[in-house]
């Protein structure tokens, strides 16, 4: 089975349950509305840091919803399923690669409610965007090894925040950053160092990831 | 590893270091006599990290051969390199208390240290939530590699985007300002390497008391 | 002996003084209290260290007493 064939499937088992959607969305649209009350945004204005590091963390906080159930959620039967048809490298490239879509998908939407809710004070859209593609693929893959390992150890819910805090917060650290220039509208040259950064925590997340798979799937 | 040259080494590095330390010259600053404080908080930092290398190393090792002690090797040094970081996060409290007004400052380097703590801690966490020895094994051995990488980020690139009020953030992490003063040097080297066999030695012995463990509860098996 | 010491404690600190000066423990330094301190460190150091040497001759007598048994 390949690669691609995997990621259709979780897609197509993603898009039967319409529970999940929904709740994701739901869940995403009260993070947002909390903020928008707590903060009384219409009435104060937000300053550049502020509204990245609050986009950020609504982010990562739906993202941690979803992603953790990539291998938390599932029942032994499906786990031995995946075990007979496909090789632990394709099971989490697939992973990756879908929770990366997923992800992208829970920032972009997360985007428009904050544009339509707050303010969308975004200057520079490439660089923004730049930084949500990036952060999101960071986020999902360190999420999706973390979800892989937190599974197998009893109490998997909290081991998933325990173990995931400390190792997303440099990926998380630099998209906030990159997210504040873009919102500046600084010149571009500002930020290459920081999205220079993420792309190769991005590659040896991705690297460590395939390569220690494996070892987390054996059992 | 029991040999006894370097222990002997250790010991008078850091006896030199305990001397040297507090009565050589060392530049006038703004912060004073402060400044010898470096001796002791820093190489505390160098400490954590050698402990953090070798732990990793010895995990990636546990995954080729699958061996239990190369796992009690890779637990202890984890171990050994908290009690390191925990020590420089108190000394570097109390120095910046001093030197910057407030024990908890938020600087770079303060924020990274303190995460790093936590990605151990999580170590830990992660080990106590497994009964099967092997699983635990292999599992943490992965997330210690993994903990591992992510930390270069936040330890060695972080501090240098952002402005650290530590000397020498666009450098060297720690030493860049004293560059100059070779006197300083003197004493700071020793220190790093007399911590870092202190360390080992420490180690060890954790070690081999763990070893004797597992002996005991297989003869008991 | 403390006239030695000294004379290289002067040597040592000779290149130190610079333009602007900050107040450093000078006084503490020259009428020698420093070395009461320096001894009590010292000897905490070397209590650590005979610790150090006892438990590990401790571990040392276990394993071989597990290594007769087998």
């Amino acid at each position: 089975m390949s690669v691609f064939e995997l990621i259709r499937k979780d897609f197509l088992l993603e898009l039967r349950r319409k529970s999940v959607i929904a709740g994701l969305g739901l869940y995403l649209f009260s993070l947002i509305f909390i903020c928008y009350l707590t903060f009384n945004l219409r009435v104060n204005s937000i300053n550049a840091m502020t509204w990245s590091a609050l986009f950020w963390l609504v982010i990562l906080f739906s993202v941690v919803n979803s992603v953790a159930k990539s291998f938390i959620g599932e029942r032994k039967g499906v786990l031995i399923y995946y075990y007979t048809i496909a090789s632990p490298q394709q099971i989490i490239l697939s992973k990756i690669i879908y929770n990366s879509l997923l992800c992208l998908l829970i920032s972009v939407s997360g985007y428009v409610l904050f544009s339509i809710f707050i303010v969308n004070p975004v200057q520079d859209h490439l660089v923004f965007f730049a930084a949500l593609v990036l952060g999101s693929v960071g986020l999902s893959t360190s999420l999706s090894i973390i979800s892989g390992i937190a599974s197998k150890g009893n109490n998997s819910n909290v081991l998933m925040a325990v173990l995931s805090f400390p190792v997303v917060v440099s990926i998380l650290l630099m998209t906030i950053r990159v997210t504040k220039n873009a919102v500046d509208g600084i010149e571009r040259a500002a930020s290459t160092d920081e999205i220079l950064n993420l792309l190769a925590i991005n590659c040896i997340a991705a690297a460590l990831g395939y390569i220690l798979f494996p070892y987390i799937w054996r059992s | 590893m029991k040999k006894l040259w370097w222990k002997i080494l250790a010991i008078v590095l850091l006896v030199y270091v305990h001397i040297g330390g507090l009565l050589f010259a060392v530049p006038r600053l703004r912060i004073h006599e402060t400044i010898r404080s470096l001796y002791f908080h820093v190489p505390m930092w160098f400490g954590m990290t050698f402990m953090f290398l070798i732990s990793f190393v010895y995990a990636v090792r546990y995954l080729r051969t699958s061996s239990k002690e190369d796992d009690i090797r890779s637990v202890e040094f984890a171990n050994v390199g908290l009690a390191f970081g925990t020590l420089g996060m108190l000394t570097g409290m109390v120095w910046a208390h001093y030197a910057w007004g407030l024990f908890w400052h938020g600087d770079p380097k303060q924020v990274g240290a303190a995460i790093a703590l936590l990605v151990y801690l999580a170590y830990f966490v992660l080990r106590a939530s497994f009964e099967n020895q092997e699983q635990r094994a292999r599992l943490s051995a992965v997330y210690n590699i993994f903990a591992f990488a992510s930390l270069i980020p936040l330890i060695f690139i972080i501090p240098r985007l952002y402005s650290s009020m530590h000397p020498g953030d666009d450098g060297n992490p720690a030493f860049n300002a004293y560059d100059l003063d070779g006197r300083m040097r003197l004493v700071f080297y020793p220190a790093v390497i007399g911590w870092f066999f202190m360390g080992l030695w420490i180690t060890s012995l954790r070690i081999r008391y763990r070893n004797i463990n597992e002996k005991i509860s297989e003869t008991e098996l | 002996m403390k006239k030695l010491v000294y004379l290289v404690l002067l040597v040592l600190s000779g290149t130190a003084v610079q333009a602007q000066d900050f107040e450093m423990a000078d006084v503490m330094r020259s009428n020698g209290q420093i070395y009461v301190v320096v001894a009590i460190i010292l000897i905490v150091l070397c209590g650590l260290f005979a610790f150090l040497f006892m438990l590990e001759r401790k571990i040392r007598r276990i394993e071989n007493k597990l290594d007769n048994k087998k």
